[in-house]
């Protein structure tokens, strides 16, 4: 580059200073993604931002950006806080994530501890065990509200009289809920704590067996501790996630009995195409996005001192 | 501390034999290498002592105790990996305690073997620091001290000084020799360095292709190799082995070598290559020290005359390749007198020559056991 430069008579132009520069050249290179990026990422966080301090519904009779007309301040802001039905739905969320979560951990982490060992057919075990996560979860939904029907295989096989309702029933409709929930992302824990439990180094494990230590023991005092990193990244995305369940329950439930199983995205969907409250939709959405992403920074800031 | 019996012991792994029909006494106390080349079988021999492989035929036994059936846990051995094996999440304490906690020895007791162990292995300054912050050096020490503290009744040693630098080996050999003096403690220890079983082991145990070679002191090993693989494996520089046919003229045995030279057999060694009458293509043994330049010292030594090609130092010696026709034969230049190029007559003493069955790799003859 010094050579030509050296031969061809030098450009003063802003573009011949963006040839010589990395720096420069770079900034053109990725302007167009960065624009991108900002029109499907940022304009529409400032517009639910600047929606969700107004009273403005699609019914209102002005456009979205007019909705200053209709101005609100901080109202949506304080009415969730005082919304029985959103803190219902969010209790109802936080719910699944402390019934489904840690069970999905457990069973996830049994799972991949007996993966652990070669034994025959393993690879055949391996690939069923994961198809749950797979299915696309609307599907998974319609699996377990057959399954779930008075008169489905669930009943059938549990000899229950078929007027003995799971996705009906004011207690039964959660946990059938929380029972495919479980059943669709234990394999994802288990693949990522089978990772995780993989990259502990097998000779320090013997070595371990070999001072005496009973596999319970080692399984505690090596296993776990060297897991602790893949351990929260699983729990964190699989507690996020929790917040995102939608399918499942639209198509089990519909959120009901009654509000029985509305969650926090049945809620915000309901709010949104049924009472058209869009504004307040706003609002909550951004409390939520708020709240999630300490959680996940607190989470990986954890994570990220143990592995100094 | 206990004795070993490893029983016609067998190994295979699909098709594959790695270890064949291995027999093997370890006394009380006694510190036995397993010594031969990569892929030979030593490790998986040590493997099936410790139970992280199973055994196909034969049995071990400790103290004439079968070991089948019992877990990797209750063998109660010490075990150092050639790696070590570090528990690098964990402090140097908790790594030199850990064999002890999973016992369930009370607290107190811990300290106590823990700190006196750490002084033992020079490593109680860093006690409480993580044991990924050591030095390999002291990673040694400390594989070495988590196993010795729980008092195990065999140690084993996979190759634990193969990663360590020179200066720290030398040192640690020594120090492995007076471990072992101090626990009493029977030990095998694997390694394919000569040097390392030579200098530690009361007795070596050579496995080639998971065969036993010969089982011995390193003395007997080297002064009297069974077979021919023995007598190649050991010793540095090598022993001149040279192969080639046998035939009788009148009175006169000779071996007619391969790439040329021709060896007329005289005294023990003579004797020793007719003892089997059958044998037709033997191999002729010789080390580097023991021939000589200069006067002949006995009737039944044999002449040869050899052109000297490379003349190599050795430390305070000089190493002599001398070529006769194409064999080459190489010797210590004990005179310093020797040039390149030049044409001289050397000697091979027929008491130290080894007669060898080319075929079966046998030792022939009386000095043979």
């Amino acid at each position: 580059m010094s050579d030509k430069s050296a031969n061809t008579p030098t450009k003063d132009g802003y573009w011949a200073k963006v040839a010589q520069d990395g720096n420069k050249m770079g900034f053109w290179f990725v302007l167009p993604t960065v624009l991108l990026l900002l029109f499907i990422v940022v304009f529409p966080l400032f517009m639910q931002l600047y929606l969700s301090v107004t009273w403005w519904t699609p019914l209102e009779g002005i456009p979205w950006y007019m909705a200053w007309e209709v101005f609100s301040w901080g109202e949506n802001y304080w009415y969730q806080l005082t919304d029985p039905r959103m803190w219902g739905a969010l209790w109802r969320t936080v719910l699944i994530m402390i019934v489904a979560v840690p069970a999905q951990f457990f069973l996830g982490m049994a799972l991949a501890y007996l993966f652990l060992e070669q034994f025959p057919g393993r690879k055949m075990f391996y690939s069923i065990m994961l198809t749950p996560m797979m299915i696309v979860p609307a599907v998974v939904g319609l699996m377990f509200y057959l399954l779930f029907q008075g008169t489905g295989p669930v009943n059938a096989h549990l000899g229950l009289p078929s007027n003995f309702s799971w996705l009906t029933d004011v207690h039964r409709a959660m946990i059938s809920v929380i029972i495919a929930d479980i059943w669709q992302w234990t394999p994802l824990m288990f693949l990522i704590l089978l990772a995780g439990m993989l990259g502990v180094p097998s000779d320090q494990l013997l070595a371990a067996r070999l001072l005496g230590g009973s596999n319970w023991q080692n399984f505690l005092k090596i296993i776990i501790p060297r897991m602790k990193t893949v351990i929260i990244i699983a729990l964190v995305l699989r507690a996020v996630e929790c917040f995102k369940i939608f399918d499942l329950v639209y198509i089990m439930t519909k959120g009901g009995p009654g509000v029985q199983t509305e969650t926090i995205s049945i809620f915000l969907y309901k709010l949104t195409f049924a009472e058209l409250e869009w504004a307040y939709v706003a609002a909550i959405g951004l409390t939520i996005l708020f709240v999630l992403s300490v959680v996940a920074a607190k989470g990986l800031s954890y994570m990220a001192k143990k592995d100094t | 501390m206990s004795s070993i019996q490893i029983r016609n012991v067998t190994k295979r792994f699909g098709d594959f034999t790695a270890v064949d029909d291995l027999t093997l006494e370890i006394e009380e106390g006694e510190f036995a290498a397993l010594l031969g080349p990569s892929g030979c079988g030593k490790t998986t021999t040590m493997n099936m002592i410790a139970g992280i492989e199973d055994v196909t035929e034969g049995s071990i036994l400790f103290d004439e105790q079968e070991l089948s059936g019992t877990r990797i846990q209750d063998r109660n051995i010490g075990f150092v990996f050639q790696n070590y094996a570090i528990f690098t999440h964990l402090s140097v304490y908790k790594n030199l305690s850990y064999g002890l906690e999973v016992k369930k020895v009370a607290q107190g007791e811990i300290e106590r073997r823990v700190k006196a162990m750490a002084d033992r292995m020079s490593i109680s300054h860093r006690l409480d620091q993580p044991a990924a912050s050591l030095s390999v050096n002291e990673m040694q020490k400390l594989a070495i001290g988590r196993s010795a503290i729980v008092e195990p009744r065999i140690f084993l040693l996979d190759e634990p000084l193969s990663n360590l630098d020179a200066g720290f080996r030398a040192y640690m050999r020594a120090e492995l020799k007076v471990l072992q003096h101090e626990f009493g403690q029977t030990m095998i220890y694997v390694t394919h360095d000569q040097i390392e079983a030579m200098s530690l082991a009361d007795k070596i145990a050579i496995i080639d292709e998971g065969k036993l070679m010969q089982y011995g002191t390193p003395l007997d090993i080297y002064n009297s190799p069974d077979n021919r693989f023995v007598a190649h494996f050991i010793g540095s520089p090598r022993m001149n082995l040279i192969d080639g046919e046998l035939s009788q003229e009148k009175d006169q045995l000779k071996l007619r070598a391969n790439d040329g030279a021709e060896i007329k057999l005289q005294g023990q060694v003579k004797s020793d290559f007719a003892s089997d009458g059958k044998v037709q293509r033997g191999s002729f043994g010789i080390r580097p020290q023991d021939i000589y330049f200069g006067k002949q010292r006995s009737d039944s030594d044999m002449k040869m005359d050899g052109t000297v090609e490379v003349l190599e130092r050795v430390g305070p010696k000089r190493l002599a390749y001398l070529q006769v026709s194409e064999t080459r034969f190489i010797a210590f230049d004990d005179q310093d007198q020797l040039k390149v190029g030049d044409t001289v007559p050397f000697y091979l003493p027929s008491a130290k020559s080894m007669a060898f069955d080319l075929t079966s790799g046998r030792r022939l003859g009386g000095a043979a056991k």
